[in-house]
């Protein structure tokens, strides 16, 4: 991406920027620009115009793929935003070099620790396996953790939706003081969430090991 | 990916792996996480109430290889520095030594993150303020 002049996926779609989409519009209108970029229309054209088409319409096929996705839809938002994520943790502990205190973590407390403590879980459970004990009350903590991160990503779905709806009314209002608070509310969501699916995915892993 | 030979020798043979005793008043706990990732780390220090040299650190972490290597530097480095001096290791240091490739480099913010917090943490215990140690780092 970066200075190029490509217009953004939303614009591909013909669509504004808001996060609340119409999902089957977006794949009707998807097919309709894939069919018009459609290799066979382009067979007896100059290489150029087919390069040129079969560029495009890699594009359009990302393009579709990000939007349609909730979390990539919203992280592509925050990005032509100008979020980067990855720029805003580390420059946060520039700031925290720079007056020697620490540095304030972006997700809740409790969170790293649910996260350090249930790893450790796995972690025994693994090394009690190769020893070829399968402990009966491991089993069932963590069958309890994972129904508990399964209800918290669900509960980020509902909590990330409703800031799409907000989101949405700010840009439509066009008020820049309610765009940017929703816009740092899903920032802190999306944040909060790689931790909860790095759980999800350890949790399963482990209890089907 | 292809691993530098420094972070494979770490994250092969880790140093000070482990953990210190959290409620002990010498012990200052830093657990960070990397929101880009969802990864954790431990890492903790014990102070020497005298001379506030780290005379021990060890570390947990549940991440990639490079963020396995990152905390076991740390936990190197930092020892037998002061509190102060330890709080001037940057995380580019870090990717300096080990050779981390750019999209590694949140790996070892994580390590430095981690050594802030936990000398935060043994500050508060400690009822040291956070500013004063910096001031005179600063001016040093
Ligand atoms: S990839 Fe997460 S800390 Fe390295």
């Amino acid at each position: 991406m970066g200075g190029d002049e490509q217009s953004d996926y939303f614009t591909i779609f013909s669509m504004p920027a808001r996060l609340v989409i119409d999902l089957p519009a977006l794949e009707k209108s998807f097919y309709a620009l894939s069919r018009r970029l459609h290799p066979d229309r382009f067979a007896a054209r100059p290489a150029d115009e087919q390069a040129a088409a079969l560029a495009e319409s890699s594009r359009l096929n990302d393009a579709y793929r990000t939007l349609k996705d909730p979390i990539a839809r919203t992280a592509y938002l925050l990005k032509l935003e100008g979020v980067e994520m990855e720029e805003q943790s580390s420059s946060a502990t520039a700031a925290a070099r720079a007056t020697g205190s620490s540095k304030k973590q972006i997700v809740p407390e409790d969170l790293l620790e649910e996260a350090f403590e249930l790893n450790m879980q796995l972690e025994e459970m693994r090394m009690a396996k190769q020893m070829g004990e399968d402990d009966p009350q491991l089993r069932k903590d963590l069958l309890a953790a994972k129904s508990s991160f399964d209800a918290k990503m669900a509960a980020a779905q509902a909590e990330l939706e409703a800031l799409w709806t907000r989101w949405d009314a700010a840009l439509d209002a066009d008020d820049a003081t309610a765009k940017a608070a929703a816009r740092d509310a899903m920032v802190a969501l999306l944040n909060r969430r790689s931790y909860l699916r790095n759980l999800v995915r350890d949790v399963n892993d482990a209890l089907e090991a | 990916m292809a691993y530098s030979d420094k972070v494979l020798s770490h994250y092969e043979h880790p140093r000070n792996v482990g953990t210190l005793d959290k409620s002990s008043e010498s012990v200052g706990t830093g657990l960070v996480g990397a929101p880009e990732c969802g990864d954790v780390m431990r890492l903790q220090i014990r102070v020497n109430p005298e001379t506030q040299v780290i005379e021990d650190a060890k570390f947990k972490t549940f991440g990639c290889g490079s963020a396995i290597a990152s905390s076991s530097l740390a936990t190197e480095w930092v020892k037998g520095k002061t509190v102060s001096e330890a709080l001037t290791i940057s995380n580019t240091d870090i990717v300096k030594e080990l050779a981390l490739p750019p999209v590694k480099i949140h790996c070892s913010v994580l390590a430095e993150d981690a050594i802030r917090a936990a000398i935060g943490d043994w500050k508060k215990k400690n009822g040291v303020a956070e500013e004063a140690g910096v001031a005179v780092a600063a001016s040093a």
